[in-house]
């Protein structure tokens, strides 16, 4: 288990997901990786019946099939709050006997699958991700294995990325693991995600953030009227990509 | 080949029948004057013999959510083990089912091992704590039965360090196998090595819906 970085790949005009990933696949065998396996990470979001005076609390439940025993879990308590837990595959059965409190949202199930390629040290999975069987883009997830700490490899991993798979990234660490400022009882302190030991987790929060980035892009797209919402802005369009 | 969910896997062990979700237990107690007897017996009867039994002291929280259009509220018990560094357990138990035809209690249980936010992910869930106590005692096997010898102890709140009371002057001593659905045998199993405990102690199926509104 080394450091993950999930990257949304930018779709180019004209070409289907299905296109960009075999030519990424075969870019990557051309250039000397092999192929190792098949890969998962899907998501299902569960939301709590409105009650008189309690915010809607979200659970989102992720797993992930390189954690094949372990089922990972997110709760937004609704004023901004987040809880992880990992727990064993047993806790899915545990939600649905909470059908009464926390219903899910079926419509919003989704899923990122497809090959995942080995490369000396480095591991390279091509996801496509899907929601409700409609394609929703693609997800490249790099890990490098060695490594622990983003801020010792992020670098290589950048490098990596523009070099393999002709991603243009910035030189600063991408958003998940920046900086942030909270509050708390020990005054303001500032969290240094990209020195901290990276966990399994983190990779499941990635995926999370993206899967949301996907998810909002459908309401608003809806809600637009079939215009491109902000939301997808931010995520895709303003990466470098010719 | 497309690699299976989660999901599918888990469904695929439950009709299979190979995920242990029923419990089989049998309840006891025992003074503290007599327990070292009993600790004797099993010693000898049960199977890690070379090495003295195992020892645990947990923390069990007992949490509890109220659900619309349900009477019962939802209750997961989650075990912390005090001074040793290992994940958490929780627990689910189901409604006991205390039939004249087997001879043990039998509930549906779920045990989930989790890291150590799970009492804060409650919380935030809208679980409310119901009780706690301390189980501090021996563990035995023998086959894939599971004896514990527990002294139950109070907790006092927020001073869950301090030297709290023991609830009374006896051990709790349980036996109890989860297997899958469909092993009615194991249930035999247990009658048998539970007639080899009498007459130190009496292990019965407990019925609580008798014993009044006890969780």
């Amino acid at each position: 288990m080394g450091v993950t970085v999930l990257q949304p790949y930018p779709m180019p005009e004209g070409k289907s997901g299905a296109y960009i990933i075999d030519h990424l696949g075969k870019r990557l065998l051309s250039l000397g990786a092999t192929h190792a396996g098949q890969f998962l990470v899907d998501c299902e979001t569960f939301i709590s019946t409105p009650q008189h005076g309690t915010p809607t609390r979200a659970v989102h439940v992720l797993h992930n099939s390189e954690c094949p025993a372990s089922t990972f879990s997110i709760i937004d308590n609704g004023t901004g709050k987040q809880v992880a837990l990992v727990a064993d595959n047993i806790f899915d059965l545990l939600m649905l006997k909470m059908t009464n409190t926390f219903t899910s949202k079926k419509q919003t199930k989704i899923e990122s699958r497809g090959a995942r390629f080995e490369y000396g040290d480095f591991v390279i999975k091509l996801g496509s991700v899907t929601m409700m069987e409609h394609f929703k883009g693609v997800l490249v997830e790099i890990e490098y294995k060695p490594c622990i700490t983003l801020s010792y490899c992020w670098e290589m991993i950048r490098e990596m990325l523009q070099g393999f798979l002709s991603i243009n990234v910035g030189k600063e660490y991408p958003s998940y693991f920046t900086t942030q400022t909270i509050m708390n009882a020990m005054g303001q302190q500032q969290l240094h995600k990209q020195n901290d030991i990276y966990e399994p987790m983190d990779t499941i929060k990635q995926y999370l953030e993206q899967f949301t980035n996907y998810r909002k892009h459908v309401q608003m797209h809806s809600a637009m009227g079939g215009t491109v919402g902000p939301v997808m802005m931010n995520t895709v369009v303003g990466m470098g990509r010719p | 080949m497309a690699i299976s969910s989660a999901r599918e896997s888990l469904s695929h062990a439950l009709n299979n029948r190979f995920l242990p979700n029923l419990e089989y237990l049998l309840q006891g107690s025992i003074l503290d004057s007599a327990v070292e007897h009993l600790m004797h017996r099993l010693k000898g009867l049960c199977d890690n013999v070379d090495t003295s039994p195992e020892t645990f002291h947990d923390l069990e929280v007992c949490m509890s959510l109220r659900q619309p259009n349900t009477n019962q509220p939802l209750m997961l018990r989650v075990r912390r083990a005090l001074g040793r560094d290992a994940p958490f357990q929780m627990r689910y138990l189901g409604q006991p089912e205390v039939d004249q035809r087997r001879p043990t209690l039998v509930r549906s249980c779920m045990d989930c091992a989790c890291t150590n936010g799970i009492l804060d992910f409650l919380t935030e869930m809208g679980f409310r704590l119901e009780f706690e106590y301390i189980a501090k005692g021996y563990m035995f096997r023998k086959g894939r039965m599971k004896i514990t010898v527990s002294k139950l102890i109070k907790i006092v709140p927020g001073k869950q360090d301090m030297a709290n009371e023991p609830i009374s002057q006896s051990y709790i001593v349980e036996l109890s196998v989860v297997a899958p659905t469909g092993q009615e045998n194991v249930g035999e199993e247990m009658r048998v090595f539970a007639e080899q405990l009498k007459p130190l102690v009496q292990l019965e199926k407990i019925d609580y819906k008798r014993l009044g509104n006890i969780p």
